[in-house]
């Protein structure tokens, strides 16, 4: 492994609240104060004037559909995307195949991710049985097989008794639970927004009021039994007031959103376009708004990739049929970049903590600093740069992506794993 | 031919005007017309229907068409073969247009989207039904004139309904009143962004109309939760011979069926001299012939 010399770039680490131009060095995989004194060390020099380094994103919910091999997503798939669009560590959730719900399996994927990916992977153990809701998983055995979370996503748990008894008992293990907020019986025929959109298209409705009831649950059990719930892919208005109401009284709860639900709204899907069939639906103009507000005053903690690779024959299908999801790993950022950008205030700042900084605190990884000792996972983003994006030239094994073909600002230019190159801009 | 949402009021026209020769000839008893001699309709029917689809099928032998019907349990479509997989084996079999019944919205224009072959909605879901509004607003015109200015009454089960959708749509753009009648789990307030008058007051809905039309209660789409009981629903909603009193007396009376007698009619209005339903089934092949002309010989796509 080479040593590093970075120099003039503008160096972003909310974890030091640094924020300019300066000079870094990495030896041995880690940041270290300055260069070594030894005189026989060598380093690759790299002159960034005009970029910017961020420490490496972490992804807190993206689905991966095979452990090894097929046509579908896999480990390595994933993991290419996920450095081709600035992510060092994921958290992947366990409708992997195998279900991540034992500890064998998870013993196995945990063995293909070490042999195939390039980024820190990471499990989220099942709440329940094959993400079933009926009974808990064994979430001890998953913890000690290294899970960093336990949940059921894409599925919330509908027996209130059983979410509820997993809560506390993953509290126990200090593992936090996420949730995918949907009340079933209110979203089931549900495969868009219930706005006046769906209602002309004559499409079944998911109402904001299917994620609110569920974000309510998570808060009162958060709250009466003291445990972090984290909240994942917050879509709705209604969802952002509740939960700023909860963390003003001090409940153990974060939320995040994901880029799709920050730059696009319902008005997308008219044409029936299954790449903007999201999970969950895009909303209104209203709801977009609050979200970017809730990011910036820290309702909601961070953005999540909600990666969620289908294959190209089960999205080119009648809408209501059609899975909901789409990819999102190497366009999160730049997507979030060009909606934002001239909009907030440093932002390059508040995306490291955005996807960075404030995801790895939930997940409790020190993977996302600048500093000395740390291992080096970091990035290089050419800020000014307009690219487009074309989905079927990504890494990932699916395209479904909201942003096929659209005009992206900012582009990441080299990613690093532990001082390792493991991406670059071709 | 995908709705009516897309069309404008030349369209529209230009389909009623000719759907008026085409009615005029087939009144006359004449020979069917070579117009579409040696063209080959596939109707493509993934829902069950009769009245459609035999529509569709005598309007395409008035023409003189081909026409091969696919019905979902005969298909392969039970087999699990995807829609876009039936919709290319269909071109490659040589069809002219496609007449296509399904049950998921927007399925005509996914459809469109795979193969550069015509397809004409036959009704997709709750979206759309396009050729049953034209000739509701054929049979209309015919009775009322102008449809400027008149007030319509729809009601039953909008939420459901693609009937009703696309009734919205082409009646506002004949300059018509659309009003939205039943109980608020059917008619939610959401239509009014459409352009529609939403009311849950059947009385004061039907003093007023020029039009009224039913709407079937559909079973098999609602669940439970949408009203208490058919019972309920027909006390409530129902038009009765009482509330008929409040029509004007030459209101017309639509139903683009199949009847529930009892449930949102009574049986005796169905039949009487204000009821309009054999009418429009009979204007549905005239409709749907100058459907079938348009879209199979003319350049222009819709």
């Amino acid at each position: 492994m080479k040593n590093l010399y970075l120099k003039n770039a503008h160096v972003v680490d909310p974890a030091s609240k640094t924020d300019g131009v300066k000079d870094l060095w990495v030896e041995d995989s880690k940041f270290v104060r300055t260069k070594s004194e030894k005189v026989d060390t060598e380093y690759e020099v790299l002159d960034l004037t005009g970029k910017t380094i961020l420490p490496g994103l972490v992804d807190l919910r993206c689905h991966v559909r095979n452990a090894v091999g097929g046509s579908q997503e896999n480990i390595k798939s994933v993991s290419q995307a996920a450095c081709a669009g600035g992510f060092t560590t994921l958290l992947v959730m366990p409708n992997i195949s195998p279900s991540a719900d034992n500890p064998g399996s998870i013993r196995y994927i945990n063995e293909c991710a070490s042999k195939n990916a390039a980024v820190n992977f990471y499990l989220a153990g099942a709440l329940t049985d094959n993400m079933e809701g009926r009974s808990l998983s064994p979430i001890g055995s998953l913890k000690e097989s290294g899970v960093l979370a336990i949940t059921d996503c894409p599925q919330s748990t509908q027996n209130n008794e059983i979410f509820v008894k997993g809560v506390e008992y993953a509290s126990m293990f200090d593992l936090p639970v996420i949730d995918l907020p949907r009340e079933l019986s209110l979203s089931k025929n549900g495969s868009a927004h219930d706005s006046v959109v769906a209602l002309s298209m004559g499409l079944g409705g998911y109402p904001r009021m299917a994620e609110e009831i569920f974000v309510q649950r998570s808060i009162t059990v958060s709250k009466y039994l003291d445990a972090h719930i984290h909240l994942s892919s917050i879509s709705s208005k209604g969802s952002v007031e509740l939960i700023n109401d909860a963390k003003n009284k001090g409940i153990k709860i974060t939320a995040d959103t994901t880029p799709h639900h920050l730059c696009l709204t319902d008005e997308k899907i008219r044409g029936y376009h299954t790449n903007f069939k999201t999970h969950p639906p895009l909303r209104e103009e209203e709801d977009r708004e609050s979200l970017v507000s809730a990011l910036l005053d820290g309702t909601i903690d961070n953005i999540c990739s909600g990666h969620e690779p289908h294959q190209d024959h089960l999205k080119k299908t009648e809408y209501d049929l059609a899975p909901a999801g789409v990819t999102s790993l190497d366009t999160c950022l730049s997507a979030i970049y060009t909606q934002l950008c001239g909009k907030v205030k440093n932002l390059p700042y508040k995306l490291a903590e955005w996807l960075s900084y404030n995801p790895a605190k939930i997940i409790k990884k020190d993977r996302a600093n600048i500093q000395h000792g740390s291992l080096a996972d970091f990035i290089v983003i050419d800020l000014n740069e307009e690219w487009i994006y074309s989905a079927p030239d990504s890494f990932s094994l699916s395209s479904n992506n909201p942003f096929d073909g659209c005009k992206l600002t900012s582009m990441i230019e080299r990613t690093y794993v532990g001082g390792e190159l493991v991406y670059k801009k071709s | 031919m995908l709705g009516l949402e897309e069309l404008d009021v030349n369209e529209i026209n230009l389909i009623l005007e000719l759907s008026k020769e085409f009615k005029e000839n087939l009144s006359k008893k004449q020979k069917p017309s070579k117009n579409l001699e040696g063209k080959r309709i596939v109707n493509l029917f993934m829902e069950p229907s009769t009245r459609t689809r035999v529509a569709f099928e005598i309007a395409a032998k008035s023409l003189s068409a081909d026409v091969i019907s696919i019905a979902s349990k005969s298909s392969s479509l039970t087999k699990g073969e995807s829609l876009k997989d039936t919709a290319l084996n269909i071109q490659a079999l040589g069809a002219d247009a496609i007449v296509i019944r399904h049950s998921s919205p927007g399925s005509p224009l996914f459809l469109s989207k795979t193969i550069p072959v015509p397809i004409i909605n036959a009704g997709d879901g709750s979206h759309e039904h396009p050729s049953q509004a034209l000739l509701d607003i054929f049979t209309m015109q015919e009775k009322l004139g102008t449809l400027h200015n008149k007030n319509i009454t729809i009601l039953g089960d909008i939420l459901f309904s693609r009937v009703a959708r696309s009734n919205l749509w082409g009646l506002q753009k004949m300059g018509a009143n659309v009003t939205l009648v039943g109980p608020s789990t059917l008619v939610p307030k959401g239509f009014e962004k459409m352009g529609a008058i939403v009311s849950h007051d059947i009385e004061k809905s039907l003093s007023k109309a020029d039009a009224v039309m039913l709407l079937r209660i559909q079973h098999e789409r609602q669940s439970s939760s949408h009203f208490p009981s058919l019972e309920e629903y027909t006390r409530i909603f129902g038009l009765s011979i009482e509330r008929s009193a409040l029509l004007k007396k030459e209101a017309i009376i639509l139903h683009p069926g199949p009847i529930n007698r009892g449930v949102e009619i009574d049986s005796t209005l169905a039949d009487s001299k204000n009821s309009v339903i054999l009418e429009q089934v009979t204007n549905g092949i005239a409709v749907r012939m100058a459907i079938l002309y348009l879209c199979t010989t003319n350049s222009t796509r819709k």
